[in-house]
């Protein structure tokens, strides 16, 4: 008999309750709810223009930098103005730090943390996967911490603080960083990149950049001691063992938005989109909001985010099951975030893992395990072109009335601002974060999202905890602090809210 | 052994990153060197959904010992007082909470959303701090609550709260006393200094040497919206991420220490009347401001006016 579990989900940046139906020990029907709101949205309604660069941010603590980067792009989208080169590096070397951070913690302090469980207590690596991932004391937890708490000192030092700076503004960046500055930043980098390979690879960066395919990785994680007993080569020999490598397919469709970490593909610079095989260019135009599973008005809220609005109905129908309205892209969901990155932008070993298995909550947590080692390298190209003698800020003047868009890869994947101004305060404000991409509900059509496809048949061992839904929906990462819109008082007296944590 | 809690409401997980950059000691080394034992933590912990509400359950009813709560994030308590906008398994929050906060040895507000409010008085969801609605004593709790151990709510404002003074007050909360607090329940020896003092523009702010637009050394006082000389804070004293500061780095104190956070009017934008600041630094007469700042802006050095001296 199918039975119905409810659960709310921690370690999941937010609050998250995703509702499966298990029949026979395997998940035919999912539903991802987004229950808690804080309405940023219309927070910023009537505003002064810049006062997104201020709050957007506050959406997410995690992710402020990738607020304030979008927020700030979008208002200079709309004054059609440039920045000069050395602003833009700074930008970038302060998105990536923010990244790279944001990976490791996903990793080590959310994920793994599942593997510890009891239900694993037979398997061979168990002891050792309990040794390295209780939450506190874990060896990979601790190490994790020490190392990610040390490297926002670089955004500090080239912004002030993090989190929660607001040092990038349209036209540049506020700060004007010296050699001195810049050089710490690359001790920081240089002690954060030897960490990285001593502890997290067990090798270079080169040398794991160069595994191309499946088997190349499986000859590599024997090789050596130092790759076998790493976290990347544990956690994959876990993960194997554990049966990440069976869980969470997803929709085999992806997409990425503008990026600057650029892989070997030049020409997807611009984002992409790619869907069982075929990738096309990324083009804003083609984001469609859906709302007919969502809280909202069906007519005034579905369509572009630039003129989407975001009212509630009074009183929502019971298949209206979530605050996340569905975005779509082309008509399609999308899954985002850094395996999307790896795919779109033609990265071999992701490309062969997910071609001879299938994309996976494995394959997921492997890209977001490696994402480092190419931001790192990148971030050392940066810093070394950055010239103190040019200016970090180009005075730029706004219109009163206009609007804009600015899109990034944040950690989690593509993040959008559109925002439009009237007589110089802000009138319209849309944020379409990662988590909106992934945990997104049905669409118009009634297409389940990325992570309610992800969940169909995953086996349920344990309906009182069900870990095995833990690890598919937390492989994409979710950040449901700033997934959800914003709605009236109005809307809200009239929601039924359930908080997970 | 001391038993904690942490719970999120209306959160951004900010203060969350502010309890993963302790450092000296960092957070599992605090928790071992205090005896405290983590119960819950949203993000970090791993026990099943059902541990997690028998466990909350237990410490409502007193069933287990609750020597520390903590809070992030602002507290809904609309639609019409009900809490029904954030909910744990269809009861409010904002009721599990007060249940809570009457066991519990110390509570702590981490975070001015926590403490007054904050980033919740922009959404019309009724939302509060602990024992403060921004400048109003009440919030959540009341005026005359106390813990079991005889204290208010302890307040440690921030968007998000400064790591160090997040574990300093844990470990004052561990001690046996008090440590003093300001008006708004904040530890006075944090909040009795202003984010001007040892911001590195001050020469110029001092010689009215002021920027009216980003990208200067220069102060931002005047011109900019910088909060600066009225927001009590030590992040000019202990600086961020042991490195540096937004006013360090051109970017404008935005007060966010402050119960009345985030202000009204625009940021990065001072009201001024005849180009006067119309709010002055803390405590200072409009009068003695405008002669002292005529003086200094006359006898300003040409480093500072050529704006070489760097910040």
């Amino acid at each position: 008999m199918a039975q119905t579990i409810s659960m709310p989900l921690n370690r999941v940046e937010g609050d998250l309750e995703v509702k499966v139906t298990v029949h026979k020990g395997i998940v035919t029907e999912a539903q991802v709810i987004g229950t808690m709101f804080r309405g940023v949205e219309t927070m910023l309604t009537g505003r002064g223009a810049l006062d997104g660069l201020v709050i957007t941010p506050r959406v997410c603590g995690i992710c402020s930098i990738s607020h304030l980067l979008a927020a700030a792009m979008a208002l200079e989208n709309m004054a059609g103005s440039s920045v000069s080169v050395n602003s833009r590096l700074v930008r970038n070397l302060a998105l990536s730090t923010e990244k790279l951070q944001s990976d490791l913690r996903h990793l080590f302090l959310m994920f793994t943390a599942d593997l510890a469980k009891k239900k694993y207590q037979d398997q061979a690596l168990y002891p050792e996967a309990a040794q390295r991932y209780q939450p506190y004391r874990g060896s990979a937890v601790v190490a994790t911490i020490l190392a990610t708490r040390k490297l926002p000192q670089i955004i500090a030092i080239l912004g002030g603080q993090w989190p929660h700076s607001a040092f990038i503004v349209p036209g540049g960046v506020t700060s004007r960083p010296t050699q001195a500055d810049l050089r710490q930043c690359g001790m920081l980098l240089g002690e954060f990149r030897r960490w990285y390979e001593q502890s997290i690879l067990g090798c270079s960066i080169e040398e794991v950049m160069a595994i191309g395919t499946c088997d190349q990785f499986n000859d590599w994680l024997e090789k050596k001691e130092a790759h076998y007993n790493s976290e990347l080569g544990f956690f994959l020999r876990c993960g194997r063992a554990f049966g990440l490598d069976s869980l969470g397919a997803g929709p085999d469709a992806y997409l990425t938005a503008p990026d600057r970490i650029r892989y070997q593909k030049p020409e997807t610079a611009g984002g992409g989109f790619l869907q069982d095989g075929v990738l096309t260019p990324f083009d804003q135009q083609a984001i469609i909001e859906q709302v007919k599973h969502a809280r909202y008005h069906e007519r005034i809220c579905t369509g572009h985010p630039l003129v989407a609005e975001t009212h509630p109905v009074e009183q929502p129908a019971d298949s209206k099951y979530s605050w996340c309205k569905a975005p779509r892209y082309a008509g399609s969901p999308a899954e985002t975030g850094p395996l999307a990155e790896a795919l779109i932008e033609g990265d071999s070993l992701c490309t062969d893992l997910v071609a001879s298995q299938g994309a996976s909550a494995l394959t997921r947590e492997l890209a977001r395990l490696l994402r480092p080692a190419r931001i790192l390298l990148n971030m050392e190209k940066w810093l070394e072109r950055i010239d103190t003698s040019k200016t970090f800020y180009r005075p730029t003047a706004l219109p009163d009335d206009g609007t804009g868009v600015g899109l990034i890869q944040a950690p989690r994947g593509m993040l959008g601002h559109w925002v439009q101004l009237s007589g110089g305060y802000i009138d319209h404000y849309q944020i379409i974060t990662p988590t909106t991409w992934n945990a997104s509900p049905r669409d118009d059509r009634d297409v389940p999202g990325p992570i309610e496809q992800a969940l169909l048949g995953t086996p349920v061992e344990n309906p009182e905890d069900p870990v095995e839904v833990g690890h598919v929906v937390r492989s994409f990462d979710p950040c449901m602090v700033c997934s959800v819109h914003a709605v009236s008082k109005n809307g809200l007296s009239l929601g039924r809210l359930r908080i997970g944590t | 052994m001391l038993t904690a809690l942490w719970m999120q409401c209306g959160a951004c997980g900010g203060d969350t990153m502010s309890l993963l950059g302790m450092e000296s000691p960092h957070l599992p080394a605090l928790l071992d060197e205090l005896q405290v034992e983590l119960l819950w933590h949203p993000s970090l912990s791993n026990g099943s959904p059902a541990y997690y509400q028998n466990l909350i359950s237990d410490l409502r009813r007193g069933r287990r010992p609750l020597d520390l709560l903590l809070v992030e994030g602002f507290v809904s308590t609309g639609p019409e007082g009900s809490g029904a906008f954030d909910t744990f398994k269809g009861e409010a929050k904002a009721d599990i909470l007060t249940e809570l906060a009457a066991r519990a040895g110390v509570v702590l507000a981490v975070g001015t959303c926590a403490s007054f409010g904050g980033i919740g008085k922009l959404s019309e969801i009724d939302a509060v701090g602990l024992q403060f609605h921004h400048q109003q004593p009440g919030g959540l709790l009341g005026r005359q609550f106390r813990s079991t151990r005889g204290w208010p709510v302890i307040n440690i404002p921030g968007c998000p709260v400064h790591p160090t003074v997040l574990k300093d007050v844990l470990y004052a909360a561990c001690e046996e006393t008090a440590p003093p607090l300001n008006a708004f329940q904040a530890p006075e020896d944090w909040f009795g200094v202003l984010v001007h003092q040892g911001c590195t523009r001050n020469e110029y702010h001092e010689y009215r040497v002021e920027d009216d637009d980003f990208g200067g050394p220069g102060c931002m006082f005047f011109h900019l919206g910088c909060r600066g000389p009225l927001t009590y804070s030590p992040c000019n004293k202990i600086l961020w991420n042991n490195r540096n500061s937004k006013t360090n780095a051109g970017t404008p104190c935005f007060g966010c220490t402050h119960p009345d956070f985030p202000q009204e009017h625009p940021f990065f934008h001072t009201p001024s009347i005849i180009d006067i600041p119309l709010e002055l630094p803390d405590g200072v007469d409009r009068a003695h401001y405008l002669a002292y700042k005529g003086m200094a802006a006359a006898a300003a050095p040409e480093r500072l006016v050529k704006r070489t001296s760097k910040v």
